[in-house]
């Protein structure tokens, strides 16, 4: 993670800078993307918790560093990151391109005219113009740069038109009479509206309106009727590709890939260098290091990974993960949370890590910690849902969605018991609805990319040294001794094989190692429930640790540690007893 | 002419803001004294209400629209 640099705002050999500035949902991050290159850094403010993107920014041989000041609607330090975005505008720069949404021209004009005091050169970048014509939204271009006295450029940044005449002027000294117009920016929020009252008379014109399917669409999601179904219907379809489509990779490509290929090949040449003995063993036996991290990892998570994350990140930019938001508020309200929690509960069934520091834009310390609970307590990451399917997708789909189910059952438990210990408020749910758009391939290839490689990192190493851990006590009988000692608990308690221990011992690593080893092992469908619910509230990984300690505080999360392990035993063991009993009846 | 609390509104009546709560968020989304609003959609078990301001949708949760006064217009 590279949460402890800096963003780098002054260059040394004065490098133009530029800040990309403007209200949320207006296409910034779509400009952005379009206008740098390939390396762009990401990292917190200094001592925020807002992360702030930087790229290099060039035309014609000319160069320029961009900074993507977070989407804000005001100036008035009402939030971490509008003080962010204050702070960098202190900072100074040599440019801003302000971001207006042609669709909502008057409240984008708001922000923008409080620009005036920071006394930098401005070039209007006006996105969506095809969207608001499409609405029936005509704007005079040539008068709102006269009104504005700085250049306004027409842009469909999905598309990217306009950009390249954006790019230009963004490296042309146009003399702007900064003093003049900072001068006359109006100061009280009343006088900036009365003005921008003003500016929308004159450069706003209605044209014939054009209804698209995405517009109709988008009203529809936001009714309750057919809203409900639609959302349903998206929810079903994305878990449709993610495990529909990771199986069919697998499958197809992935495992004869892995298994009829690269495996025999590894194995092959390792036998041939290294004589036969524990050292072997370690490599390429049992739990081999070198067979199972790469078995593992690509063969039965990546493809989920991926799919997850594509799936994602294109309802992400659609725009309509607000309008489920807005949807889910009133259910998720009686959870002690708002309905915006709900992105940061689905990047959970991804990655709790990001889950996490995602509920840094809750509003109250409540919801941060009962989002932060609920997902590390009963929400799967992608790559344990993985090793679900993978266990359990084959053997017994009653089991898996049985599973789910207990998972679903246990997230309102979770909620509904927070909400009432916790005490403060949940802050009520108050949002922009942005348009309904579709996803621009650059930004999310770019996104896509930043995801997997951040996956690749952090899963790879501790699942290798996870699998070298299992080699090793495997290997050199220790895990025996291991197994005896807990096997009450497992065989007992839980009614499963003592082998099981290896999967208790590697979950502490990462979440799939809990599900994983229980696949070599063959269960009955009664084991398989109880494994796969002792796993699903079992400890989360040590990188879920790590960010708990360093977000929350160690106390917390060694609360969490300990009540997952609780809740994991008391629940599996329960379902063990019940299950037998209920098997015992039927027999 | 009608006045009432925003939750207690219609479905695709049009209204004008004619008291509200200081809440810097709602002030900056559009939603200001004397603009006119549109209810877009109610959502059920006392979920957000959802109204149209100038050419934008903002949902807005019941306990503060509860706390929002308007004025019905009358076509």
């Amino acid at each position: 993670m590279s949460c402890h640099e800096t963003v780098k705002v002054k260059d040394s050999n004065h490098e133009r800078k530029v800040l990309l500035v403007g209200n949320p949902n207006v296409g910034k991050s779509v400009i952005f993307s379009r206008l740098t290159g390939v390396q762009v850094e990401s990292a917190n403010y200094p001592g925020t918790t807002v992360d702030v993107s930087s790229g290099e920014f060039t035309w014609n041989n000319k160069k320029a560093v961009l900074i993507d000041v977070p989407g804000v609607y005001s100036l008035e330090a009402n939030s971490v990151a509008e003080e962010v975005a204050i702070n960098i505008l202190e900072e100074g720069a040599d440019l801003i391109i302000y971001v207006l949404d042609a669709t909502n021209l008057g409240r984008n004009l708001d922000l923008a005219l409080q620009l005036a005091k920071y006394q930098i050169p401005v070039v209007y970048a006006l996105n969506l113009v095809d969207i608001a014509e499409m609405q029936g939204i005509v704007i005079d271009t040539k008068r709102l740069s006269e009104l504005l006295m700085a250049p306004v450029i027409p842009t469909v940044a999905t598309q990217n038109k306009g950009l390249k005449e954006l790019a230009e002027v963004s490296f042309t000294d146009n003399n702007q009479e900064l003093a003049a117009t900072s001068q006359r920016a109006p100061v009280s929020s009343e006088m900036r509206w009365k003005k921008i009252d003003q500016i929308i008379k004159e450069v706003e014109k209605e044209g014939s309106k054009q209804e698209s399917f995405l517009q109709r669409l988008g009203e529809w999601t936001i009714q309750p009727m057919p809203g409900w179904p639609i959302a349903i219907f998206v929810l079903l379809l994305s878990l449709g590709i993610v495990v529909g489509g990771g199986k069919g990779l697998r499958a197809l490509i992935l495992l004869p890939l892995v298994n009829n290929i690269i495996v025999p090949f590894i194995t092959t040449v390792v036998s041939a260098i290294v004589p036969e003995g524990i050292f072997l063993n370690l490599l390429v036996g049992e739990y081999g290091v070198l067979i199972k991290s790469i078995e593992w990892p690509f063969a039965l998570v990546l493809p989920y990974v991926f799919l997850f994350y594509i799936v994602f990140s294109i309802l992400e930019d659609s725009g309509y993960l607000p309008r489920l938001a807005v949807m889910a508020d009133a259910t998720l309200k009686r959870l002690g949370i708002q309905g915006g929690s709900i992105i940061p509960l689905m990047l959970g069934y991804g990655c709790a890590v990001p889950a996490i520091l995602g509920t840094r834009t809750a509003t109250t310390k409540k919801e941060r910690m009962i989002v932060t609970a609920l997902v590390s307590f009963a929400i799967p990451c992608a790559s344990q849902s993985a090793a679900f399917f993978a266990l359990l997708g084959d053997h017994s789909l009653l089991v898996l969605v049985l599973m789910y189910l207990i998972s679903f059952l246990a997230l309102a438990g979770v909620g509904a018991i927070l909400n009432r210990v916790i005490p403060g408020q949940t802050q009520p749910l108050l949002i922009e609805i942005p348009n309904l758009l579709p996803p621009d391939w650059s930004t999310l290839t770019k996104k896509l990319k930043m995801r997997m490689k951040h996956f690749l990192v952090e899963a790879e190493i501790p699942m290798f040294l996870g699998i070298l851990l299992a080699a090793v006590v495997v290997e050199t009988g220790l895990f025996n001794q291991v197994s005896i000692w807990i096997e009450p608990m497992v065989s007992g308690w839980l009614g499963l094989p003592p082998e099981s221990s290896l999967s208790l011992l590697l979950g502490i690593i990462r979440r799939e190692l809990a599900v994983l080893p229980l696949l070599e092992l063959n269960l009955s469908t009664l084991q398989l429930l109880v494994g796969a619910t002792l796993a699903l509230f079992y400890l989360p990984c040590i990188s879920v640790f790590a960010v708990l300690a360093k977000e929350f505080s160690l106390k917390f999360a060694l609360g969490i540690g300990a009540s997952t392990i609780a809740a994991a035993f008391l629940f599996a063991g329960i379902i063990n007893h019940v299950g037998s009993f209920l098997l015992l009846l039927v027999g | 002419m009608n006045i009432l609390p925003l939750a207690l509104t219609a479905k695709n009546n049009c209204y004008l803001i004619h008291r509200m709560p200081t809440i810097p968020l709602l002030e900056v989304l559009g939603v200001r004294l004397g603009v006119f609003i549109e209810i877009v959609s109610k959502q059920p078990l006392k979920g957000p209400i959802v109204v149209r301001v100038g050419n934008r949708e903002i949902a807005i949760d019941r306990d503060i629209a509860q706390n929002i006064i308007v004025k019905e217009v009358v076509e």
